[in-house]
């Protein structure tokens, strides 16, 4: 019965157009990521993880996820979360759901699950195209981390794996907090523009060193921790944090959520 | 109707954890309860700490770095802030050092015969060859540990106090607190230092340097996190990736000194015979740069040191002071350079002995 439901809800987020322009844009970044480090040649590179993208393309996919992190990937999770509840809102189909005679909570739960499967896709289709296209265009041997040891590729393609499942977490986390936005209005432009305004501002604040205090609420802060997966052996410390960061806002976000929507009059 | 009550509250409760976990996560870690010891005397804790044998460990290392420094482009390691490194060590001098910045890496490994230094910034391995040199031998064995310690405290007693300060709790082993305090009537600007000794291991766990008229410290070298025990062999060895380019630490420097404003100065302090005055903690370093030297320090350099230092003058002559919260530096206009761990007052009387 729900699965039935889970399955109907990804069938109708991917019968969206939209949908579809905005994962075809999601897997341009690795493509041109892939070819602006090619075209650079060996003086190319530059700080941080890009200075070892050169001729190790199993990074690209890790690279491009990192960079989309900060905003490319909460916008599309905004998108979703705003179809979710304030887009059907505004066409007059959630008020059919709401008087249902299914639980609200499911019906939470499914658009829940709606966001997290979506997410998942789009960051597992941005890492493959990210392989395909940084083997192509850099060429791999292996994969070689931020501490100078080669990985296998095998051992690659787990840290890779790792990475997907860390950021879409991130994601759905973000999802989360815009669906809690999403349940309060039918206008799906204000979910996207709270949620976007929200981690514009957070990573505003984080850069502000006399804020210091502020830092750890805000889930932007967990985003630069993600990097270790690329370091060897792994230290799990920023990681954990981050992803402890990021289920405190899946928990707050899917709680309100669930507060509107109950109490809300059909 | 009562079970969209319960869902309610299940819901808000739901919040509630998610808003608590956030400020639990905010939090700083707490020291926790100080662990019960058997006493000990400071003099054999130090000299259990000359004798303890290495052993293998990997852990996670914290320097929080109030000194006050100037953060400079190239060093930002230096910079006031919190940064960690990763250490592994197999007891018998195999080594692995992981030194984060930001979003690149430096990676150190000495696997005994080779040193590797590795930097993902510019995709580059310095490799030294250790030098056959019977060092281990020679050194280590002539010199008793156990009469080394006793002369080192009897050393360090002259001008400390030393004593054991309670316990405390650091990278969730219990440690004693070794405190060393300069006496009275040394003129410094180091209140005390305080090293956290593992009760077990005999190993120093945390340094904290403290100053005169502030409370926390200046300057603080602690595990946050430590396995004791055998390391992955895996660890102390490494090959340098594909691609990368493999240099000499020789050809390395003469880049360097190219590149470097600040490796003019540092050619202008080598070569000199560095002078101490005074003894104990307020045991001030002088030199004399040359006055040729004086002038090559190229221009870049001299920005540099004009913009962290304030201009000063006495009947010693004037020139350029640069304080921290630990040391203090001051560099007269004729060459003249005098260090220490000191206020700026002793530097004024000392530079006049600068030969």
């Amino acid at each position: 019965m729900i699965t039935r439901q889970f399955g109907s809800e990804v069938r109708w987020m991917l019968r969206r157009p939209r949908t579809i322009i905005g994962l075809f844009g999601l897997v341009l970044v690795p493509i041109i990521i892939s070819f602006g480090i090619w075209t650079a040649g060996d003086g190319g590179g530059g700080p941080g993880l890009a200075a070892i993208l050169q001729g190790n393309g199993m990074v690209v996919p890790i690279f491009t996820l990192f960079l989309s992190l900060n905003l490319l990937l909460p916008l599309v999770a905004s998108i979703w979360a705003a179809d979710g509840l304030a887009g059907e809102a505004q066409h007059g189909t959630l008020r059919g759901l709401l008087v249902a005679p299914v639980s609200r909570v499911r019906l939470l739960f499914v658009k829940l699950f709606g966001l997290t499967a979506m997410s998942l896709f789009a960051v597992t289709l941005m890492a493959v195209v990210g392989i395909i296209a940084g083997t192509a265009f850099l060429g791999t041997n292996g994969m070689m981390t931020l501490s100078g040891t080669t990985l296998s590729t095998g051992q690659g393609l787990l840290r890779i794996a790792l990475f997907v499942v860390l950021v879409t977490f991130q994601m759905v986390s973000i999802g989360a907090v815009a669906l809690a936005v999403s349940s309060t209005t039918e206008h799906p432009l204000v979910v996207q523009a709270a949620t976007m305004t929200t981690i514009i501002v957070f990573q505003v604040l984080g850069q502000f060193q006399s804020l210091d205090w502020l830092h750890p609420f805000l889930i932007t802060t967990g985003f630069p921790g993600l990097i270790d997966v690329m370091r060897d052996p792994i230290p799990l410390g920023q990681i954990w944090d981050s992803t402890l960061l990021a289920g405190c806002y899946l928990l707050i976000g899917t709680g309100l959520a669930a507060m509107r929507l109950i109490t809300k009059d059909s | 109707m009562n079970k969209r009550k319960v869902t309610l509250a299940v819901a808000t409760a739901g919040v509630l954890t998610g808003a608590a976990g956030l400020s639990l996560l905010a939090m700083p870690a707490g020291a926790g309860q100080p662990p019960s010891l058997p006493d000990v005397s400071a003099e054999s804790l130090v000299e259990q700490v000359m004798t303890a044998k290495p052993g293998a460990f990997g852990g996670t290392v914290e320097v929080d770095n109030k000194l006050g420094l100037p953060s400079i482009a190239e060093i930002p390691q230096l910079a006031d802030g919190k940064h960690s490194a990763r250490i592994w060590t197999d007891g018998n001098g195999k080594l692995r050092l992981a030194l984060p910045n930001g979003q690149s890496e430096q990676t150190i490994v000495d696997d005994g015969k080779t040193t590797w230094s590795w930097n993902s910034q510019d995709n580059e391995v310095t490799k030294s060859e250790h030098k056959d040199s019977p060092k281990e031998s020679n050194g280590e064995k002539a010199i008793d540990p156990a009469t080394a310690a006793k002369e080192i405290v009897t050393k360090t007693k002259e001008f400390s106090d030393i004593t054991v300060d309670g316990t405390a709790r650091v990278a969730n082993r219990a440690a004693y607190e070794l405190v060393l305090s300069p006496k009275p009537t040394e003129k410094t600007l180091i209140r005390e230092v305080r090293i956290a000794v593992d009760a077990e291991l005999k190993m120093p766990l945390r340094v904290a340097v403290l100053t005169n008229g502030a409370a926390e410290p200046a300057g603080t070298v602690g595990f946050t996190q430590i396995n004791v025990g055998p390391q992955d062999a895996k660890l102390f060895e490494f090959t340098p990736p594909a691609n990368a380019k493999v240099t000499t630490p020789e050809a390395k420097e003469a880049q360097a000194r190219e590149k470097l404003p600040e490796a003019g100065l540092e050619a202008a302090l080598q070569g000199e015979d560095p002078q101490i005055f005074g003894t104990g903690w307020d045991s001030v370093i002088g030199a004399r740069i040359p006055a040729d030297a004086m002038t090559q320090v190229p221009a870049e350099a001299q920005g540099l040191v004009d913009r962290f230092t304030k201009k000063v003058s006495g009947s010693w002559g004037s020139g350029k002071l640069f304080t921290t919260k630990v040391a203090t530096i001051l560099i007269a206009d004729d060459g003249r350079v005098v260090a220490g761990a000191v206020p700026e007052q002793v530097l004024f009387d000392t530079i006049g002995q600068v030969k």
